[in-house]
């Protein structure tokens, strides 16, 4: 576009400059918190940090709920996605419209809401009483259960979107065309859908990952200090152990585990085009 | 001429804006600055019960600095020798920790004309005078009592509260109160609350959460979530509010508690405001101010209060007699093994 390159550089300068300042230098002084301890640098804070049996736990629920939810909302996500994909133009925006509602809602209202749902006196356990599956009331709040209906609802959203838009993109005619040679649902799906969606895939399933185990409030309201995620295990060690070694290590994990899955999702999605 | 002109406009010009500064210096010394290091809460009628007659008299400006404790003591810290704050209103074991690192100093209670009003108690609750308690609270089960009765904290572990009973979590500072008294009704001897520990961890699936919130529990109880709980006093005019069939439990191990202290900050350039509104804050006046808004209970025994009033607060000296509290060398001794403690066996 420039004929001279320098120019630019010269335009991204401001913007790197930001970025650098505000963003880069930042994540770097956090993580060489991590690193760094009274006798100099090393990873003493990590390995105590990943042999306390407390947090051992509270990573795997973190890993077990962000990959949980992120599977559901592509399951149903794509059953969405797909439906939306093939309906008229105007049903098609009045049901993008009614997906992209609730982001417009806060999240706080959001997780409070499903505190009454979820309580013992709450529509939940009222409707499993009404039709009889249950005597008692079920305690449904604090768990993990609650964290991953609340998760899910509030990033499924994000995955709709995206596979929306890459189920858009999709050529019209090569569905019917595969149904003419014979392919069944399953096929369709998993060699043709899957490959050509894939990027909406990516960007949605690390979208609600990332969204999932970085949350705050639904684990803080839901789960409460029972079912701690990292994020609510950082909140704890700062504001109320002033610990803000672990604090950065804690951090530093989140970050390393988004970019991980985010790249998994990348082969993974990948390797099934291949196969 | 007009040099000599220039020269006397110049000079005159300067000296007004010499008077000018000296002015505003002056009026600035007038009007000193007093940071009071607190704790968020109630902050309104705090302002209107003891800061803004306090100004009124010292003609002076009082700039809370709220958060907390932890926040707080980091503060404290890293300002050290420099402190921002001159009075810092701490819990007793807080100061004592704030009195080991240097932090704040001891008090000279003879300058304070309000000090003998003071509950024995509260008059040097942590030694060489570092802190003047100025509130206190007792701690206590609080039930449904039309589905269950609570006479001992070993009812905490009733079969009738299993799935319905929501306790303080380590991160509170009613956790070791709770620990303290489930260890004296084990029988429990030693000062890490191990028994306890491994007896809440007995029951942990059978609480329905660890609060962090004192808020939280109205809608707990509201939601019919929880039939009892462990709390300060200073929430039971919430409780209250709910209208429910809720009851403030006497145990027959007796009740707990804790003692806030006010401190002077080590270094603070205004000592003497600091020492006049440690006094005012002593004050029966004040005291009753800030009883009757429900905010604190009074440490001053000559506070009187009507019987509506003194139901929602921790008063009397009966009822202080009676608090087992843990003393503030213990707290710190064990804190750091209580949390892992808990970590180990009720977090996970």
């Amino acid at each position: 576009m420039f004929a001279d390159r320098r120019i630019g550089l010269m335009l991204m300068m401001p913007a790197m400059f930001f970025v650098g300042i505000a963003f880069l230098l930042p994540v770097l002084i956090l993580l060489a918190e991590g690193l760094r301890t009274s006798e100099g640098w090393s990873l003493a804070r990590y390995t105590s940090f990943f042999s306390d049996s407390l947090s051992q736990e509270v990573m795997l629920r973190t890993l077990r709920l962000g990959f949980g939810v992120t599977l559901a909302s592509a399951i149903i996500g794509y059953g969405v996605a797909l439906t939306i994909a093939n309906a008229s133009p105007l049903t098609r925006s009045r049901m993008t419209a009614l997906f992209i509602l609730p982001l417009m809602i806060s999240p706080v209202a959001r997780t409070y809401a499903w505190i009454v749902l979820l309580g013992r006196t709450g529509l939940i356990n009222k409707v499993l009483i009404g039709i009889g599956l249950t005597e008692e009331p079920l305690r449904l709040l604090f768990s993990e259960t609650a964290v991953f209906i609340g998760l899910l609802q509030l990033f499924l959203p994000l995955m709709v979107l995206s596979l929306t838009s890459a189920l858009e993109n999709l050529p019209s005619d090569i569905i019917p065309a595969a149904r003419i040679l014979g392919a069944n649902w399953l096929t369709i799906f998993f060699r043709l859908i899957l490959p050509l969606t894939r990027e909406g895939l990516i960007i949605g399933g690390t979208l609600v990952f990332t969204g999932a185990v970085t949350a705050y409030i639904t684990p803080a309201v839901l789960g409460g200090s029972k079912v701690l995620m990292l994020e609510t295990l950082l909140y704890q060690r700062i504001s109320v152990a002033n610990d803000v070694a672990t604090a950065s290590v804690i951090a530093a994990i989140l970050i390393g585990m988004s970019i991980v899955t985010h790249s998994l999702i990348r082969r993974l999605t990948s390797g099934k085009r291949s196969s | 001429m007009s040099n000599k002109l220039t020269a006397s406009l110049l000079t005159a010009a300067m000296s007004a804006g010499l008077m000018i500064s000296l002015n505003s210096s002056a009026a600035l010394a007038q009007q000193a600055t007093l940071v009071v290091s607190n704790f968020a809460i109630a902050q309104d009628l705090m302002r209107k019960d003891l800061y803004a007659p306090f100004e009124a008299k010292c003609n002076c400006k009082i700039v809370v600095d709220a958060g907390n404790a932890a926040d707080r003591l980091a503060k404290l810290e890293a300002r050290k020798g420099n402190p921002e704050a001159d009075i810092a209103v701490l819990a007793d074991f807080t100061a004592l920790e704030a009195a080991r690192k240097d932090l704040i100093e001891p008090i000279d209670t003879s300058k304070l004309s309000n000090f003998n009003k003071l509950y024995d108690f509260a008059k040097d609750p942590i030694g060489k005078n570092y802190g003047v308690g100025y509130t206190f609270y007792a701690t206590s089960i609080i039930y449904r009592k039309d589905k269950i009765d609570v006479t001992s904290w070993a009812d905490l572990w009733s079969p009738k509260l299993k799935n319905r009973l929501a306790l303080p979590n380590i991160t509170t500072t009613q956790a070791p109160l709770l620990l303290f008294m489930v260890e004296q009704a084990l029988n429990g001897k030693t000062p890490d609350f191990a028994a306890s520990i491994d007896k809440i961890g007995s029951i942990k699936g059978d609480v329905v959460t660890f609060y962090e919130r004192a808020a939280q529990l109205t809608q707990l109880f509201q939601q019919d979530e929880i039939y009892a709980t462990v709390t300060g006093r200073y929430n039971w005019p919430l409780i209250t509010k709910l209208n429910m069939p809720i009851a403030w439990a006497t145990p027959k191990e007796g009740l707990t508690g804790g003692l806030n202290v006010l401190t002077v900050v080590k270094g603070s350039k205004n000592k003497e405001l600091a020492y006049a509104l440690i006094n005012e804050w002593l004050s029966t006046d004040a005291q009753t101010r800030i009883a009757n808004d429900l905010v604190d209970s009074p440490a001053n025994r000559e506070v009187k209060l009507a019987p509506e009033i003194a139901d929602q607060l921790s008063y009397g000296e009966d009822v202080a007699k009676s608090l087992k509290v843990i003393p503030p060398e213990q707290v710190l001794a064990n804190r750091d093994a209580w949390i892992a403690g808990w970590n180990a066996k009720i977090a996970r």
